[in-house]
């Protein structure tokens, strides 16, 4: 599965939210984002690509787009 | 030496045996009988595997939205966290858990024999946990996914060397728990901790007492004054986490607060600050009249003791402040809750200095870099002072806590040389 498909998967299966709504989804867009919604998705990227994510970048994971960057510190490009 | 004055501490493999009549009832894991007392590593595959389950379990579940107390507690034992704290601690490699650990859990904040526990996993230690009787939703659920889990064979290790258990308060069995620990993490009171200190235990065991403790809080009038919308909402959030959430009745929940800046700048600031607070408190669960009134009381009782308390105007009984222009050495035993704060100036830090003593344990700050306090706690050469963190990180339970390394100090070090 590409990296990408697999950072969508983390929002889908967190959110329970369908992959055409991922586009323009920003923190607590949905009542599923809330700070707790939050948390399960940190964990869940960490998981998946097997990093640890420094608590800046975790207060900074404002939106599915702002994500994909930070990702890219943890070297985990989206192509 | 004669023999029958020593305490009854059975080795340290063999099971248990004769607590097996204890009137406890097992909430999760092994039977105190059946408990296997042989210790782990520090950090061990089968501890951290455990609490990977237990926090992907936490984190998966919609009923923890509405508990974000259990899911910061399931946010904290993720495996990367984990990694994290392991790499940070730099531990000697020779080290292993010091036997059993007795966890007295208190009731005043539910997920804090978690914490308690899952510091006891990650140290190697075989764990006793005390849970209250009447368990909170976040407990009970926390229990429930734990038995569960202990009750899975890939946690067979770590079911067979721990337990949560509970039981109406007795002494008779505190005591018989206590006579078989090596290490007893003491939470509660200052009387709780006296009473449960004075049972005896084995002759090398250690007593980590987290008896009551007063934390404060720091703010500089012009980081409040020229923060951001977003900043503001942050430390507003933050504030609420730390002293609003559980009524100001953790230890680490801010009583007083100390603002730096001029005058005009720290009433203004004090103007743009709780006006945020009280926008975001207005969204929250509307305040019980019981909380008011016992707010309204201690403001009454704080202006018969307090001399020079000045009560800042509230505008729905949901803060109460009051300004001070000096501080009591005795402020400690004046804390209020439910959100209730003392106020005052004190920009060289002179009145903290006057007013430290062993009980101050967390001091949160904003606009202040924590390291610079915490240098300035020991240059000063203060009594008191654990800690020193950004404002919405008071209730962040680590495995440094109360001054404590709790890793170290559960564990033991076999030396080579």
């Amino acid at each position: 599965m590409s990296t990408l498909q697999n950072y969508i998967n983390a929002f889908t299966s967190t959110f329970l939210v369908e992959e055409s709504d991922l586009a323009n989804l920003k923190y607590q867009d949905i009542a599923a984002w809330d700070s707790v919604g939050h948390m399960s998705l940190m964990a869940a990227l960490e998981e998946i690509f097997g990093i640890e994510m420094d608590i800046d970048d975790i207060i900074d994971f404002s939106s599915f787009e702002a994500g994909k960057k930070i990702m890219l510190k943890y070297n985990v490009k989206m192509d | 030496m004669a023999d029958f004055h020593k305490p009854k501490h059975v080795d340290a493999v063999i099971p248990l045996k004769h607590l097996a009549d204890l009137k406890v009832r097992v909430v999760a894991g092994s039977t105190l009988a059946d408990l296997q007392c042989k210790a782990l590593p520090p950090f061990s595959m089968e501890a951290v595997a455990f609490l990977t389950a237990w926090s992907k379990r936490l984190l998966s579940r919609q009923d923890v939205r509405d508990l974000p107390d259990v899911a910061s507690f399931g946010f904290w034992c993720r495996p990367a966290n984990l990694a994290r704290l392991h790499r940070q601690l730099n531990l000697e490699p020779l080290r292993i858990g010091r036997g059993v650990a007795l966890h007295i859990a208190p009731s005043n904040v539910p997920v804090n024999f978690a914490f308690s526990y899952a510091i006891g996993l990650l140290a190697g230690t075989v764990n006793i946990v005390r849970v209250p009787e009447s368990l909170p939703v976040q407990a009970y659920l926390l229990c429930e996914i734990a038995k569960d889990l202990l009750a899975q064979s890939e946690h067979a290790l770590i079911a067979s060397m721990n337990t949560l258990i509970s039981y109406t308060r007795n002494d008779t069995v505190t005591q018989s728990l206590s006579a078989v620990a090596d290490v007893r993490l003491l939470w509660g009171g200052d009387q709780t901790v006296q009473h449960l200190r004075h049972m005896s235990a084995s002759p090398r065991c250690i007593d980590i007492a987290f008896a009551d403790r007063y934390s404060l809080c720091l703010l500089s009038a012009p980081a409040v004054l020229t923060a951001h919308k977003k900043a503001l909402r942050d430390l507003t959030v933050g504030f609420y986490n730390d002293a609003f959430l559980l009524d100001q009745n953790a230890c680490s929940s801010p009583h007083l607060i100390l603002w730096q800046g001029t005058e005009e700048e720290v009433e203004a600031a004090q103007e743009r600050f709780w006006d945020a607070m009280q926008a975001l408190l207005m969204t929250k669960a509307q305040l019980p009249g019981i909380h008011a009134i016992e707010k309204f009381n201690h403001l009454c009782r704080s202006a018969i003791k307090i001399r020079g308390c000045k009560a800042s105007p509230t505008r729905d009984n949901r803060i109460f402040r009051v300004s001070l222009d000096e501080v009591p050495e005795n402020i400690a035993d004046n804390r209020g809750r439910y959100g209730f704060f003392f106020e005052t100036i004190d920009n060289d830090l002179a009145k903290l200095r006057r007013i430290v003593n062993m009980r101050y344990q967390t001091l949160t700050c904003f606009g202040v870099d924590p390291h610079v306090l915490a240098q300035q706690v020991i240059s000063s050469r203060l009594a008191g002072i654990d800690r020193v963190v950004p404002v919405g990180q008071a209730l962040d339970i680590g495995v440094i806590w109360d001054g404590y390394d709790l890793i170290r100090t559960m564990s033991r070090i076999v030396a080579t040389q």
